[in-house]
């Protein structure tokens, strides 16, 4: 295990920059499963999150990438 | 417009886009950084050059900034080969670091009349810590010294 870095700056990009990597792979994750033909409630599930928010995280998006949404469960 | 709205519009508008192609929802002060490098307005190049800066150098900073900033908590940020972010098909809005520079160099100092491009870039620079002052350090950029010749540029011109 590495330590939490010494320097504050240091420690404080790095909670900075693994935010920016999670969002991305969440844009790219929740994307796969769209494509994949999953719904929203179960993405929502998946991430511990509630589907109105995933929704309003992601809908916009992906409807512009000409994703097909699934509209009921899944 | 004044050309100093219309200098600033612009800039907005490229630091949306870099917003976007970042896959961010806001715009932070490092977009806000690549869109005056990418604006053609001579003082601010000229300032930027002087440092040497521009779109590409700053790009490759910020690049490295986020490599080693996960590094130093043991993460290699090229172990997930991520595909490019679908773009949000509307325009970010302004982030918190965004509006700090925009608050520290344009809203807060000059009188309106009296608003040059350098306010705005001088605004960017006034970044105490995060990522913008970290891609300068490792770009090999003295930011209080760059900002400090931002301020005579300013002022010289008054």
């Amino acid at each position: 295990m590495s330590e939490v870095p010494t320097d504050p700056a240091d420690a404080l990009a790095a909670v900075v920059a693994l935010r920016r990597l999670a969002d991305r792979l969440e844009d790219a994750a929740v994307e796969q499963a769209m494509r994949a033909g999953w719904g929203w409630p179960k993405v929502a599930e998946a991430l511990g999150v509630t589907r109105q928010a995933v929704y309003k995280k992601h809908a916009q998006r992906l409807i512009a990438a000409g994703v097909r949404l699934r509209r009921r469960e899944g | 417009m004044s050309p100093f709205d219309e200098y600033l519009h612009a800039v907005i508008m490229r630091a949306h886009q870099e917003a976007r192609d970042d896959g961010a929802e806001r715009i932070e002060v490092q977009h806000l950084l690549l869109a005056v490098a990418a604006e053609p307005e001579p003082t601010v190049r000229e300032l930027l050059e002087s440092a040497g800066l521009d779109v590409d150098t700053i790009r490759g900073a910020l690049d490295r900034e986020f490599v080693q900033s996960l590094s130093a908590v043991g993460v290699a940020s090229d172990a997930y080969d991520l595909p490019r972010p679908s773009r949000l098909p509307s325009r970010p809005k302004m982030g918190t670091t965004g509006k700090l520079a925009l608050e520290r160099g344009v809203f807060g100092t000059a009188r309106k009349k009296d608003l040059r491009p350098a306010h705005l870039l001088l605004g960017i620079l006034s970044a105490q810590a995060g990522v913008v002052p970290r891609a300068l350090a490792i770009a090999g950029v003295d930011q209080e010294d760059l900002a400090a010749r931002v301020r005579h540029t300013i002022t010289e011109k008054d």
